[in-house]
């Protein structure tokens, strides 16, 4: 019997817990003697705090106490840089400068923490917040990206000359020389604003100081453990043996949930080691529109060179992206944009010039899509404008320019966010692209059913958008299997858990590996006390990186069973075969052992474990790729748009995802699914409005919009196969794909269906109000 | 955010600029005033009750005129904070005789609004801001009224302070005008009817 349990639709085995309330999430921690924190955060953008009282709030009985960073002494310090450039890219500037745990002179953003009260329960740390008073110099804030860097600017950062955070150019080919040939030389500017990651459950954490134990406990909404217990013990003092951080479930991460080092992150463990009591806090969804990173905000001024047959000869850029108050995380954002600009294109000329600006708005780090949303939205409308331009059809103009599927692997020769070369390991784009023309009946769309509908009076267009997504990159991640005296197999892996059924897909990987059930496996995530070396849940990268490091830990243990019942069968190795916990003689079903008896043999308690051996049947093994696996995807709409009302209805959405090897599609398409639907809100409903004081205007849910069950379409998700050439599973990651095209597809859908306004979107995200600005502006 | 709007008051120029510069009537006049005091020279120190949809709470602030030209212009400065977010704003107040006992009283703004107030508030904000105004104007209205009879009788003025109550009320009447809230309040019936029919049934 054969355990093939990879590439099946394995109902999640986490599902049980998680639907009968039984799931331990971080605001389902409660512990005796628990303290509940609440932050006074400053309401102004950019302002100088002049004096600061507390003394009312101190009074409030069951306060126990309120901290200001002077309080803090010592173990203030801003949280650690994440992230630095790329050390290969010559003549970066890069200014790092990180957020604080509480402000001491100037708040750089709205939603800052200046105080924290400590009290017996949150409704009186609350009420004792708003009795805090704080003394502030207003000061012009900083807003517009382009502005900031005129000379003589506020300044968000006093020590800085400039609000330029980083600069730097990366070149591909030589464009001057290419835009000679070119028949069209077409020059646009983009607007991209900002939105928020809205995961259903907030950040929230819960810090532990045993005294007696010398240990923290800390439970954290975090998707990176490991390297937030590691700067906690830096950060306190101890060694990291004396912190454990569990990430239990999380109700959704996005990408904001990363090893960002919060202020509260920052703040809460220093509380509890003082006070000597357990401290709780959870996010409520005020905090989470100030204090939560956000993302996407550029400004692009794209040129495309091309040929009059519609082939790209070069593309240039200029991206201002804007990293709001600090930049503890880097370019990562940015350089995802820079490589996603080219999309699955063939392009040999390429330079981009990249400006981060500091804005006194909340941090910018990656959200599901991270910078790649952005370089597909540009790169596909210079192609939409081009084919106009040209008049071509835009099927023609992909499929002229897609990387040929003999090209891989294809070296971009620019340096991607994970400090390797940009290089695609693989990819076979056109039977994708094709498959989901053919899903959508594109042909018979606009030959028949497009003008029918038009002379009904409606107005119904399609968008199709091909894109690459860069997953599964490195460093490293690890996973631990070990068969345990009942037979059963106890896995853990570094990586945290926000909804993307790693306990299913991993449990899959060990079961076929070790011939078991799936439900034989118990895999933990996010626990820093099951394993010791990891990075976290970020670029799409779980499947592959932790995956492999799942495969191979599982591997190990399967030569230590087969090695160890070979001497106890006197069978040879290749005559043996596992199948449902057992290992037997394959000639000879009744000659077995089961991985029980062999794990109890394996840990003898007399005798000697021979020399050069390990006990048990356990092992820890590390996956890191030398760069990353390329994945690639067609989403295809048709929609409807009212011109009056600019309501929009969708009446087919289709995705083709090439992600590799699946390792469980109906996990697959459950991120698809939650990928469209964030990128429809990206595209059509989700935009965050900061004023000209870099106050946002509509930070609640019922002023910022996100897509409900009313507004999503069937949507229809195709496979295509092109295995990762570069890691045994075959996988590649497909976590943030649903997101990336759905704004380009957007936009070329509401030009198609509104031919008579000949219509330019440039911009995104887009709502109706915004759609009907912009009809309003071409007909004037 | 832009104020501006006009007023016609039945009074004399002079009057009607003694009325905005009489820190009693104002405190009176602008619903939720707790505390409205002159302090320095044309700088009022103000505590006031503000509740915006869901945000509410107390402002402290000051109000300073400047460039005044009597009796037809000034400038007012305001700058308050509170629970809810701070708000800052500058006005011009203009002044014109329109003759026979009556003055036109324009003014134009900017103000400046954060925190919860902005967050939270925003889109309930200009609804609210009107209805403080026209209640203050109503309120003034009545006080001029009592200062011209008192004048021509010969006798002391007397007003009387609007209640925040009449505040509310003026707010709600004046939401009523905005459509989502119509929309809202709709559906809110609707769902009522809903249960109501639901539970009968059941």
């Amino acid at each position: 019997m054969t355990y093939k349990v990879i590439g099946k639709r394995v109902k999640r085995v986490e599902d049980p817990q998680l639907l009968t309330g039984g799931a331990l999430f971080v605001g389902d921690v409660n512990l005796p003697n628990m303290l509940y924190a609440a932050f006074f955060r400053s309401d102004y953008a950019h302002a100088r705090i002049k004096s600061i009282d507390t003394s009312q709030a101190k009074e409030i009985p069951g306060v126990v106490g309120v901290y200001t960073a002077e309080d803090m002494g010592d173990a203030w310090e801003p949280g650690p840089p994440l992230v630095s450039p790329p050390p290969t890219l010559e003549d970066v500037v890069f200014n790092s400068r990180r957020q604080v745990p509480l402000v001491k002179d100037k708040v750089k953003h709205a939603g800052e923490i200046i105080a924290v009260v400590v009290a017996e329960s949150r409704y009186i740390a609350e009420d004792a917040v708003e009795e805090i008073y704080v003394d502030y110099e207003p000061l012009p804030a900083v807003t517009d990206l382009e502005k900031c860097l005129e000379p003589g600017h506020t300044l968000v950062h006093d020590d800085l000359d400039t609000n330029l955070a980083a600069h730097l150019v990366q070149n591909k080919g030589d464009y001057e020389s290419a835009k000679k040939e070119a028949d069209l030389i077409l020059k646009r500017k983009f607007n991209l604003d900002r939105g928020a990651a809205v995961a259903m459950e907030n950040r929230g954490l819960v810090v532990d100081w045993d005294q007696k134990n010398q240990h923290l406990m800390v439970w954290d909404t975090t998707q990176s453990p490991i390297p937030i217990r590691n700067g906690m013990a830096a950060r306190l003092g101890l060694r990291t043996h004396q912190v454990r951080v569990v990430a239990p479930f999380v109700g959704g991460g996005f990408g904001p949930k990363i090893m960002m080092f919060y202020a509260e992150e920052m703040v809460l463990p220093w509380l509890t080691m003082k006070l000597n009591r357990p401290v709780k806090w959870i996010e409520d969804r005020k905090e989470n529109f100030y204090a939560t990173t956000q993302e996407r905000q550029q400004i692009h001024e794209m040129e495309m060179a091309l040929s009059k047959e519609g082939r790209i000869l070069g593309i240039k850029q200029k991206i201002i992206h804007d990293t709001g108050a600090f930049d503890p995380y880097g370019l990562t954002t940015p350089l995802n944009t820079q490589s996603h600009s080219m999309g699955p294109y063939d392009v040999k000329n390429y330079n981009s010039e990249l400006f981060v600006v500091f804005t006194n708005k909340t941090i910018v780090t990656p959200v599901r899509g991270a910078g790649r949303p952005q370089g597909i939205y540009v790169v596909e409308r210079m192609l939409d404008i081009a084919c106009k331009e040209l008049e071509l059809d835009s099927r023609e103009v992909r499929r002229l320019n897609f990387i040929p599927p003999d090209a891989f692997p294809y070296n971009h020769e620019i340096i991607d966010q994970a400090f390797t070369a940009l290089i695609f390991d693989s990819g076979n784009y056109q039977p994708a692209y094709d498959k989901a023309l053919e899903k959508l009946d594109y042909e018979k769309f606009i030959q028949e059913e497009q003008p029918r509908l038009r002379a009904e009076g409606k107005h119904v267009g399609i968008g199709v958008v091909p894109f690459i997504e860069t997953t599964g990159v490195g460093p490293y991640e690890g996973a631990r299997v070990a068969i345990e005296p009942s037979g059963k197999i106890s896995a853990a892996t570094g990586v945290g858990t926000q909804g993307q059924s790693h306990m299913t897909s991993f449990s899959q990987i060990i079961a076929e590996e070790l011939c078991v059930e799936v439900e034989d496996v118990s895999m933990v995530t996010g626990d820093t006390a099951e394993i010791h070396w990891g990075t976290g849940t970020f670029a799409s990268r779980g499947a592959v990186v932790a995956g492999n490091a799942v495969l191979a830990a599982a591997s190990d243990v399967r030569q230590k069973v087969l090695k160890l019942a070979s001497k106890i069968l006197e069978t040879p190795e290749d005559e043996l075969e596992l199948d449902g916990g057992l290992v037997r003689v394959a000639d000879i079903p009744d000659k077995s052992i089961s991985l029980g008896e062999l794990a109890v043999l394996a840990n003898p308690f007399r005798g000697a474990v021979e020399p050069g051996t390990e006990p048990g049947l356990e092992s820890t093994k590390y996956f890191g790729p030398a760069y990353g696996a390329t994945a690639f995807g067609v989403h295809g709409m048709i929609l409807e748009v009212d011109p009056e009302t600019m309501m929009i209805k969708i009446h087919k959405y289709v995705t083709v995802e090439d992600c590799g090897t699946m390792l469980n599609p109906m996990v697959v398409e459950g991120q698809i699914h939650g990928g469209v639907s964030m990128g429809i809100g990206n595209a059509y409903y989700e935009k965050l409005h900061f004023d000209e004081n870099a106050q946002l205007l509509n930070a609640s849910l019922a002023d910022y919009l996100i897509p409900t069950s009313a507004e999503m379409p069937h949507i229809e998700v195709y496979h295509e196969n092109t295995p990762a050439p570069n890691n045994k599973l075959g996988t590649k990651g497909v976590g943030e794909a649903g997101a990336i095209p759905v704004p380009a597809a957007f936009a070329q859908a509401l030009e198609n269906a509104l031919p008579e306004y000949d219509l330019e979107i440039t911009e995104t995200p887009l709502s109706p109000n915004r759609l009907f600005e912009l009809l309003h502006k071409r007909e004037e | 955010m832009k104020v501006e709007g006009e007023h016609l008051f039945n009074g004399t120029q002079q009057q009607v600029w003694d009325l905005f510069r009489d820190t009693a009537v104002m405190a009176a006049a602008l619903p939720g005033t707790k505390k409205m005091e002159l302090v320095g020279e044309n700088t009022y120190e103000a505590v006031m009750n503000v509740r915006v949809g869901p945000v509410a709470g107390e402002f402290s602030g000051q109000l300073v005129i400047s460039n005044e030209e009597h009796p037809n212009s000034y400038i007012m400065t305001v700058d308050g904070r509170g629970k809810p977010g701070f708000l800052k704003g500058v006005g011009d107040v203009i002044l014109t005789n329109q003759g026979a006992n009556q003055t036109l009283m324009g003014y134009t703004g900017e103000v400046q609004i954060g925190g919860k107030l902005a967050a939270v508030g925003q889109r309930m904000i200009d609804t609210v801001a009107k209805s403080i105004i026209n209640q203050a104007f109503e309120t003034l209205d009545g006080v001029l009224a009592e200062w011209v009879s008192a004048a021509e009788e010969g006798r002391g003025a007397t007003y009387e302070k609007a209640s925040e109550s009449d505040y509310a009320a003026a707010v709600a009447r004046d939401m009523l005008s905005v459509p989502w809230v119509k929309w809202a309040i709709g559906v809110g019936i609707g769902l009522v009817i809903g249960l109501v029919i639901l539970f009968t049934l059941t």
